[in-house]
């Protein structure tokens, strides 16, 4: 956050206007997590699975604690019922798998042993991972998706990113 | 179990000291926080009258809520919020939801009382005093509306007539989508204001012509009375009277600066408060000018007293006696010198003597001169009205002026009682001729009934009526809002000493042991409206909640059952490579 508000400018245009540019920039930003995961898996030994694993859910709960908790406390105890706080939740369990996802892709770059066939599904799957929240933003703007829509659209999304690394992960580890 | 919890601490606190931290921060945390409150609406809301007149409560007792909102329309009301609009608002709606013991009541008034019809105010004014005549605990709001009111109000309208009408499937949808809202005031409970002091102005011009003159003492006052005392303005009653006082006031003193005109008369204005509250104001300045002091204009010869009330609009006057006056006295001379003067010059108005005797039985008396006729000084009362039990002598919806110029838009009057700017000026020199006539002697001089004195220079300023009424008119004045270092106070004392000498307030307190009057505080609240959602839904979230972790738990278990067939799956693919 700290090098978005140094380095980007902000957006001047008018308010309707989606800053497609400066939002795809800020999205490439995001390629420092898969650096992050990268140094955390490195560090870890063990046999893929559970680096994999165990990268992942620490991640995912430093995320969930730094980016969810503060709100979740601040209004869920509130009088008043508000449905966002359940999309909070589910969007911290989509997260998850997001994550196990990503850092998997991440693990799977970094192998020596990856067929050159695998590069590219890799290397797509990696792109998908880092721009997903992009997308998202960009479906949610242009079909003016409504806020349960778009956890839908989220989950189907992630589900199909997880799949799809799914498959690629057993193929690799099982084709020795 | 206590040694190995002891035992897990130690191994904590000798271990690492920041995870500690983790474990106990969140525990002290929902400790200590406080819950944090953001509302779905706020708005200011005016609470009922509450005081005490002579040991006798009147009015609500209770200022706290914090209860679900309702309409009439629903079965329970008992022990929660009321909320009426002032087109639905009925007498018997409101003792139903009296006598179901509601935790409140509150009515919403439209922002633009002109767009009311007039049978709907007219039935409102006349249940104000019935509202406040009986004491009730129910706290009794007034609520002006705006958009998210009037909204927050349809959809607790439609929650509380659709109860008991729907079969089960109905309710459980209606449990998980419906939205309740809490009403909570941000108010401490009310109780009573110690030493309080009711402020009354007076200002005198001397008479020429040696000592021992005769006094005519004019007299208004200018508190207002309402339901709410936050929304009394009290434009007719008694803006009107103040008004008219000041501009008598203006005109005598011109008349009385210069030498041939000066009369052997001394007048004595007085603007007292509390007069909605049996003239508490008028009550200790006598006492205290007749018991407590030795020689004060009102000890010796008084000629008059005339007060004013209620005379911004109207055809016809009466004037209120507890005594019809007798031949040959100053009192009987201005009665005769009215009548002449409208019936030459004004023959559109109405003119009556009222002869009502001051009936010492009653909670109240029923107009300012009884306080002066009790002490046996001759007095009389001149009003439009022909009751002092008339409704918009203590109403909210008097709340506004007309003046030919029309700044308000020319059409239909204001559905309420209101102040008729030509009227008051009509009003205004016809007394002002009429006193006149009676200080300067005309008629034995033989002046005819049509003589206009206050005309060109010394006309009746309309401008100046009107700027008046707007400025009294523009803030309430209720006796429990107007404390000694009011500006309604302040501002009366430098116009009164314009024009007259000697202007000095008079304080009242009530007394301690028996006190007259008692007023009570929290009269204005911030009044949250938070969205709820009804009990049965948290229990049905939770529900759903446990069941999705369960088939979370069970997905993330039987993983392998996942891993496998996908292996399966991509296993021929690579035997074939």
């Amino acid at each position: 956050m700290l090098f978005l508000a140094t380095f980007f400018p902000t957006w001047e245009g008018g308010a309707g206007v989606y800053d497609f540019v400066g939002e795809f920039m800020k999205a490439t930003v995001d390629l420092a997590d898969l650096l992050g995961l990268h140094l955390v898996m490195s560090r870890n030994a063990g046999k893929g699975e559970y680096k994999i694993m165990v990268a992942a859910m620490g991640w995912a709960t430093a995320e969930l604690v730094m980016s969810r908790c503060i709100p979740l406390w601040v209004g869920a105890r509130g009088i008043e019922f508000d449905w966002k706080y359940i999309q909070m939740s589910f969007d911290s369990n989509i997260s998850l798998v997001h994550y196990i996802a990503m850092a998997a892709v991440v693990w799977m770059f970094t192998r020596y042993d990856l067929p050159k066939s695998f590069r590219l599904p890799v290397t797509v799957l990696l792109g998908l991972c880092v721009y997903k929240a992009f997308l998202m933003e960009l479906f949610v703007h242009v079909f003016l998706l409504g806020s349960w829509t778009a956890l839908l659209v989220k989950a189907v999304l992630t589900g199909s990113i997880s799949l799809c690394s799914l498959f690629l992960f057993v193929t690799l580890v099982h084709s020795n | 179990m206590f040694e190995e919890a002891s035992e897990v601490f130690d191994n904590m606190f000798k271990s690492s000291f920041p995870l500690t931290f983790i474990v106990f921060i969140p525990a002290v945390l929902i400790l200590v926080s406080p819950l944090p409150t953001e509302a779905a609406h706020e708005f200011t809301v005016y609470r009922m009258q509450q005081y005490d007149l002579q040991g006798q409560p009147y009015g609500t007792r209770n200022a706290i809520l914090n209860t679900e909102a309702r309409t009439v329309e629903a079965e329970v009301l008992s022990r929660r919020c009321v909320i009426m609009r002032l087109v639905d608002f009925s007498y018997e709606r409101y003792q139903k939801a009296l006598r179901q013991s509601a935790g409140a009541v509150v009515i919403i008034l439209p922002k633009n009382m002109s767009t009311m019809p007039q049978d709907i105010v007219q039935q409102f004014m006349e249940l104000e005093p019935e509202m406040l005549a009986t004491e009730t605990i129910v706290p009794v709001y007034f609520a002006l509306e705006d958009d998210e009111l009037l909204s927050i109000y349809t959809q607790t309208l439609t929650t509380s007539s659709s109860q008991g009408s729907s079969s089960a499937a109905e309710v459980l949808i209606h449990t998980a989508t419906a939205n309740g809202f809490q009403m909570v005031t941000s108010g401490a409970q009310s109780k009573a204001v110690s030493d309080w002091a009711i402020t009354s102005l007076e200002g005198r011009l001397a008479g020429t012509g040696g000592e021992d003159l005769p006094t005519i003492v004019l007299v208004a006052h200018y508190d207002s009375f309402g339901v709410a005392p936050w929304l009394s303005y009290g434009a007719d009653s008694n803006g009107s009277g103040v008004s008219m006082l000041l501009e008598l006031a203006r005109l005598f003193s011109r008349l009385y600066t210069y030498k041939r005109t000066h009369a052997g008369y001394n007048l004595l204005f007085f603007v007292s408060g509390g007069g909605k509250f049996n003239y508490q104001g008028t009550k200790r300045w006598l006492e205290d000018n007749l018991d407590h002091t030795d020689s004060s204009l009102l000890q010796d010869n008084v000629a008059f007293v005339l007060c004013l009330d209620t005379l911004g609009n109207g055809d016809s006057l009466h004037l209120h006696v507890s005594k019809p006056p007798k031949e040959g006295t100053t009192q009987y001379a201005l009665l005769k010198e009215l009548e002449t003067v409208i019936s030459s010059q004004y023959p559109e108005v109405k003119f009556s003597m009222v002869h009502k005797k001051i009936n010492l039985a009653d909670d109240t008396l029923a107009w300012e001169h009884e306080r002066f006729g009790i002490r046996r000084l001759p007095a009389f009362t001149l009003s439009h009205l022909n009751s002092h039990r008339e409704a918009q002598r203590s109403s909210i919806m008097d709340v506004r002026s007309v003046s030919p110029s029309s700044r308000h838009g020319v059409g239909e009057p204001p559905a309420g009682p209101y102040v008729d700017l030509r009227k008051l000026s009509r009003n205004t020199k016809l007394i002002a001729e009429s006193l006149a006539r009676v200080i300067y002697n005309l008629t034995e001089k033989g002046a005819p009934g049509d003589l206009q004195i206050f005309t060109e220079q010394m006309q009746v300023q309309e401008e100046q009526l009107s700027s008046m009424v707007d400025w009294l008119t523009a803030q309430p004045r209720a006796a429990q809002l107007v404390d000694k270092d009011s500006s309604v106070v302040s501002t009366l004392e430098y116009h009164l000493g314009h024009y007259l000498k000697d202007v000095r307030r008079h304080y009242v307190k009530a007394d301690k042991r028996d006190p007259e009057f008692v007023f009570y505080d929290q009269l204005k609240q911030t009044m949250n409206a938070y969205r709820v959602k009804p009990a049965i839904f948290d229990l049905l979230l939770a529900v759903c909640i446990a069941a999705y972790l369960g088939v979370i738990y069970l997905a993330i278990q039987h993983f392998g059952v996942l891993y496998s067939v996908v292996r399966r799956i991509t296993a021929p693919k690579t035997k074939q490579h």
